[in-house]
């Protein structure tokens, strides 16, 4: 994962990106925006500390809005 | 606790080793969850079929792994258990702990939780079964509070492990214990924030007998080894012989690379340090006469990993000696760990272990791309082996083929 702080305008991409999906993959997510993954990474990672994203398992690791995806339970 | 019956269950108390039904019921005294959590699985083992669901999201700000979401599939049956959720925390390396470090791990776990807990799970961690979502947060902020941080769940470096090492072990030919808990700390994003195809684990084994199953489960093993030849006290031979051990059946005859001999007459044990394969099997049986050597570090094996996509593999030797020293921070390894995952990042499929992604498109390659260079300890037999990683462009240019016709 890259060090030091995000850029602004890939977080503000990831942002846009993941509003028009239910959830992605972040390798997926930097394919879409034309980012380095490596990037994507690190600003996901101050996207979940802010509380904007949140990580998602379902048999491997998405990444999504918080609050878009609902828990098995709250699916019924 | 509950009242209603679980014959099922009951026959697992029978016979003379512990059983977790037992400690079950033990918990339902004081926990509704640990109750209801039987009936779940009575009724699993009567009908024959899981009652669970897992997956979706319940972590702590920040994380991304470190809780696994747990839901029964019928909450109205069982309210207490409806969500069960598994805390991960990072267990101190080669599990050294104080009783007041275990209370306070089970306090906290008491206040918010079933009160079960399973010590270890099979990557290391303490792991604290069953707590509802809405707690989750909470439970987070009082061990870290404590000191303690959660482990890795998801598509991340899953929560390192290493043996006893120096701390109980005289075979331990590097600090185990130092080397798992700095490598931690370097690698906490890796840790907590799943960004990889899939899994990762790396495991510290101070010697090749290899007591945290490193070779046949971590992706990357790190296992302690000497460089130069076994160190043997042939006075301490002697004894052994002296005492009617069978040195040449029980050492000599087992060595997997014949590189031990016993003179009988002089009663004198030598090795050809050039054979050796280092794998511990004299020094386990003749530890007052054979020692490692004084050049002590580690080799470094990939691809370990048990059944998912492909089936079961067991580790390859890619570094066959690396210095692990502290002073050094452990640099060498750390930048080797970084160009790896890099590239199995770059090129595995979801869900695809290192080692399967290595078996796809090839050892070479994975070599190549990596900045590995290829020595023949990598393989069982070099000089038997055809073990050749020549591109094809080179053959090309050296105008003659493998089997030495002309291009």
């Amino acid at each position: 994962m890259a060090k030091g702080p995000a850029d602004p305008a890939i977080k503000a991409q990831i942002l846009e990106y993941l509003a028009k999906v239910q959830k992605a993959k972040s390798r997926d997510v930097a394919v879409a925006i034309g980012a380095k993954k490596t990037d994507v990474d690190n600003a996901v990672k101050e996207l979940t500390a802010e509380d904007l994203v949140e990580y998602l398992y379902i048999t491997t690791t998405y990444i999504c809005l918080k609050g878009k995806v609902q828990t098995p339970n709250d699916e019924k | 606790m509950t009242d209603k019956k679980t014959p099922l269950l009951d026959e697992l108390e029978k016979g003379k080793w512990p059983s977790f039904v037992t400690e079950m019921k033990r918990a339902a005294v004081k926990s509704e969850a640990a109750g209801e959590l039987l009936q779940v699985l009575e009724r699993s083992y009567r009908e024959r079929r899981g009652h669970w669901k897992h997956g979706g999201i319940v972590g702590v700000r920040g994380y991304g792994g470190g809780v696994i979401g747990r839901y029964v599939d019928e909450p109205e049956t069982y309210p207490n258990v409806a969500e069960f959720h598994t805390v991960r925390i990072n267990q101190p390396s080669g599990f050294f702990y104080n009783t007041k470090t275990l209370r306070t791990i089970c306090d906290i776990w008491a206040k918010y939780g079933s009160g079960l807990t399973n010590m270890h799970g099979s990557t290391g961690d303490v792991i604290l079964l069953g707590c509802k979502t809405e707690d989750i947060q909470t439970i987070f902020d009082e061990y870290s509070e404590a000191g303690f941080d959660l482990g890795g769940s998801g598509s991340c470096l899953r929560t390192t492990n290493c043996c006893v090492g120096p701390g109980r072990c005289e075979y331990a030919c590097y600090d185990t214990l130092e080397a798992c808990y700095n490598i931690t700390n370097e690698f906490m994003d890796e840790l907590h924030r799943p960004m990889w195809p899939y899994k990762s684990k790396i495991k510290f084994s101070g010697c090749a007998n290899d007591c945290t199953g490193a070779i046949a489960r971590a992706d990357i093993s790190v296992i302690g080894t000497w460089r130069d030849s076994l160190i043997i006290d042939q006075a301490a031979v002697k004894e052994y012989a002296a005492n009617q051990f069978d040195i040449q059946g029980q050492v000599c005859d087992k060595c997997p690379t014949s590189c031990l001999k016993f003179n009988s007459e002089a009663q004198e044990l030598t090795v050809n340090a050039d054979d050796c394969t280092r794998c511990m099997h004299c020094i386990n049986v003749m530890p007052k006469a054979i020692q490692a050597g004084k050049e002590k570090g580690a080799s470094i094996l990939v691809g370990g990993k048990s059944t998912i996509v492909q089936s079961a593999f067991m580790s390859s030797v890619i570094v066959p000696f690396m210095k692990m020293d502290a002073e050094n921070d452990y640099e060498e390894f750390k930048d080797l760990v970084r160009r790896i995952w890099e590239w199995w990042d770059e090129n595995g499929k979801s869900r695809e272990r290192l080692g399967e992604l290595i078996y796809r498109v090839g050892m070479g390659r994975f070599l190549r791309e990596a900045d590995i260079p290829p020595v023949p300890q990598m393989v069982f037999r070099p000089r038997a082996n055809p073990y050749v990683f020549w591109p094809q462009d080179e053959l090309d240019r050296s105008g003659t083929a493998l089997d030495g016709s002309k291009l």
